[in-house]
């Protein structure tokens, strides 16, 4: 670099020539900082945070009219489900800023209550669940979800009820009446009828069911429909109530072995193309799958049903629940009373609740929704159909979840045990598989509860 | 300077040298350029290294619910990691891994950077280039290709060895628990093969040619000279990439995560899960830092002892 007066300014910098240009550049680069930085957007009264562009997008609609209502800015933002877990997690623990809102998934809430009470991030909602007497108004049995050790911590936002989506042209061409698949004893006497290679390269083509191998929600979903959550309301691991050695034991015989009527068609593409397939018949499906469904495979509108799931025993429970996303309120939101306004205003007006449900097929907990048209009108996808009236009449009847720190834990360990037991059955067969089932199921749930014992933290509440 | 100054400069060159006396004895200048330019380095040492493995250290003997909440509970987190099954199928996971990644990866390695450094071999700037892009892209990125690749039925994996072998095409890679360390072990061949073959080719390439020449001279076949005077030719590369292997093994972490995302990196009954895996879930998705924390120096006393044990067996550490 040469100066003013023409002489090399770089040789004479006392500590030489690479410090002078390292100076130099942080010098230009702080300086373009300063010059390029722009002035910052205006400030939010209320930040809510999502996981879904679906809800992100209908809140956007709605919100302007809360703004006008209540003289605030209300800013929405969207964070991939993973980031927003952690990350949420995080700023709650160390104390940094959170937004005022925030929408979880129902399995992450095992996250935030670990710990004692006092640490939750959570305002505790349960004087206002009653003062609101949201326990009539809503599905009681998604209250359980967002609850732990007796103190609700958010609004339900769903009902997520669980029925059978079925390929309607490909099962009707075959004769089978679904309205006879009434128990799942039933389903698998036609699933055994059914499942075959249709083209004699030995590999078969044709399953009556997706279910994955490894169990996961399908299985925690079959479970809860036959009576057997992974805990109860104390918190307390049940998964190895003697029921569930039925539901795994049927499970292994429904993926495994020669006479199996299971296949796994994973989950996005791969799924979209089984389904197009028809490599399985029936899908296990939520509420919020239907949506999935018609969105992704238009070319199969008019081809599709669903039907309630057969029941365990006759005349037993035809739905069970899978999943489920809640509005939760920081407590270190400053804005409180305005906070639990905008839940409301979200989750409880009813006249926008019927273009949610058909934004979304989703099926809200507040029961007094459902008498909107809306959640009666025929879906042309699901050949005409009610689809949200056929879903509300499953939703009074889905079973309650109950939360823990342990959930992850506690579900990767029944997988664990039906991998086992599935193994066994390829091993040995039908005898003494039950048997085998059941130690499975009680050496898994021995695992949760010792490391649930362990963890001195988060008993100090129940002291 | 004057003339009569620089006159005087080559007639005291042209003296005999004479001793200057001694400087008087008095307070020498501070010197503290060099502490100012090596204070950020050690500050963030400080912050970042030293501060936190202090901190992990404590925080080994606590059960804690993320930063806040703690209770001292001695030795109980590293009684826990020794009776806990899943900690021991995890560092199981990372031993077949590392394992794989010493006997399989490098003599892969090793031979690409054979054929490469041949004298016949033609296009070497292609292939190397070929090897090594898989290294560029990132463990994320391959993982999630290979995730595709190992669908069942529909993918190409599946498809190709349906068409090769008559078997394969319902192969549920990454769903059964006796696949899930292959499949993982043959995504991260595809990645690291490339990457250790660009330092043994550099090592080959350095190789003095004299003595190779002087083995084949003397009779001496192509594997008697590989065996006998390139491979110790190559032996400070072959331990740095065999000890950065065992390092890299033992950190196994974005690559399961991304080929198994469903179970968080675990896979079927923990048929994926690595130690560092075991980390993650119990420190961050329980909130437990100080089981992470002890797993951390479980973690670090293996690497150190499997380096150490390394260099001792190839007399490194005696040159």
């Amino acid at each position: 670099m040469v100066g003013p007066f023409g002489e090399n300014v770089s040789a004479h910098f006392p500590y030489g020539k690479a410090p002078f240009w390292l100076l130099v550049t942080a010098l230009v680069s702080g300086l373009l900082l300063i010059v390029t930085r722009r002035s910052p957007e205006k400030r939010a009264d209320m930040v809510l945070t999502t996981f879904t562009s679906l809800h992100s997008e209908a809140y956007q609609k709605v919100i302007p009219e809360f703004e006008r209502a209540h003289g605030v800015h209300v800013s929405i933002q969207l964070v991939h489900q993973q980031g927003l877990t952690s990350r949420l997690q995080n700023a709650l623990l160390a104390g940094t800023e959170v937004p005022d809102l925030v929408e979880l998934l129902a399995g992450s809430m095992g996250y935030f209550t670990a710990g004692p009470l006092e640490d939750l991030g959570f305002t505790d909602l349960t004087a206002r669940v009653e003062q609101e007497g949201l326990r009539e108004k809503l599905v009681t049995s998604r209250l359980s979800l967002w609850s732990s050790r007796g103190h609700v911590f958010a609004l339900p936002h769903d009902v997520h009820p669980l029925a059978l989506m079925y390929r309607a042209d490909l099962v009707e061409a075959l004769g089978i009446h679904v309205e006879e698949l009434e128990t799942w004893s039933d389903f698998e006497k036609m699933g055994r009828a059914i499942t075959r290679d249709l083209d004699g390269d030995g590999v078969v083509d044709r399953y009556a069911l997706d279910l994955p191998m490894s169990g996961g929600d399908s299985l925690v979903a079959l479970l809860l429909q036959r009576g057997v959550g992974l805990f109860d309301e104390q918190g307390r691991v049940t998964f190895d109530d003697p029921r569930a050695t039925d539901v795994l034991a049927w499970y292994v015989r429904q993926t495994h072995g020669k006479a199996r009527t299971a296949t796994e068609c994973g989950w996005g593409q791969p799924l979209l193309k089984a389904m197009n397939d028809g490599l399985a018949l029936f899908y296990v499906a939520p509420d919020w799958r239907t949506y999935m469904t018609q969105t992704d495979l238009p070319n199969l509108r008019g081809k599709m049903k669903v039907m309630p799931l057969p029941a365990w025993e006759p005349g037993g429970r035809r739905t069970s629940v899978w999943g489920g996303t809640g509005l939760l309120i920081t407590k270190a939101s400053q804005h409180q009373e305005l906070a639990w306004e905008l839940a409301k205003f979200l989750y409880l007006n009813k006249p926008a609740l019927g273009a949610r449900f058909l934004a979304t097929n989703i099926i809200p907990p507040f029961k007094e929704a459902w008498d909107l048209p809306e959640f009666h009108r025929p879906n042309p996808y699901f050949s005409g159909q009610p689809l949200g009236a056929i879903y509300a009449a499953l939703a009074p009847s889905t079973p309650s979840v109950y939360g823990s720190p342990f959930y992850q834990l506690a579900f990767d360990k029944l997988g664990e045990a039906l991998l086992r037991a599935s193994a066994y059955y390829d091993a040995h067969g039908e005898a003494g598989l039950e048997r085998e089932v059941q130690y499975e199921l009680a050496q898994s749930a021995d695992y949760v509860r010792r490391v649930a014992e362990r963890r001195v933290l988060a008993a100090r509440d129940d002291e | 300077m004057t003339a009569s100054a620089r006159s005087a400069r080559i007639v005291d060159v042209g003296r005999p040298t004479r001793r200057k006396p001694a400087p008087s004895p008095g307070p020498r200048p501070r010197v503290t350029a060099p502490y100012w330019f090596i204070a950020p380095y050690v500050l963030l040492s400080a912050v970042f290294l030293l501060y936190p493995l202090a901190h992990a250290g404590l925080l080994a003997f606590y059960q804690t619910n993320g930063p806040r909440s703690r209770v001292f509970v001695g030795f109980d987190n590293f009684a826990f990691l020794i009776f806990d099954p899943i900690f021991h199928r995890a560092l199981w996971n990372t031993t077949v891994f590392a394992l794989c990644s010493l006997f399989v990866q490098l003599p892969l390695s090793l031979g690409l950077a054979l054929l490469l450094n041949s004298s016949k071999a033609r296009f070497k700037g292609f292939f190397r280039l070929v090897l090594f892009s898989p290294n560029l892209v990132g463990q994320i990125f391959v993982g999630i290709l290979f995730g595709v690749l190992f669908t069942p039925r529909y993918g190409l994996i599946n498809r190709f060895c349906q068409a090769l072998f008559g078997w394969g095409l319902e192969q549920r890679w990454l769903g059964d628990p006796h696949w899930v360390m292959p499949a993982i072990v043959l995504t991260s061949l595809w990645i690291w093969v490339g990457f250790n073959m660009i330092y043994f080719l550099a090592a080959l390439q350095s190789v003095d040619n004299s003595l190779i020449e002087a083995a084949s001279m003397d009779g001496a076949s192509p594997l008697r000279v590989l065996w006998h005077v390139t491979l110790p030719a190559m032996r400070q590369v072959i331990v740095f990439v065999v000890v950065t292997s065992i390092i890299g093994s033992y950190q196994l972490f974005e690559l399961p995560l991304a080929l198994l995302p469903q179970s968080n990196g675990s896979g079927p009954d923990n048929s994926g899960l690595t130690v560092i895996g075991y980390l993650y879930q119990v420190a961050f998705s329980g909130g437990d830092l100080g089981l992470g924390a002890a797993v951390g120096w479980v973690v670090a006393a293996i690497i150190l002892a499997a380096s150490c044990l390394q260099l001792r067996l190839t007399g490194t550490l005696a040159d």
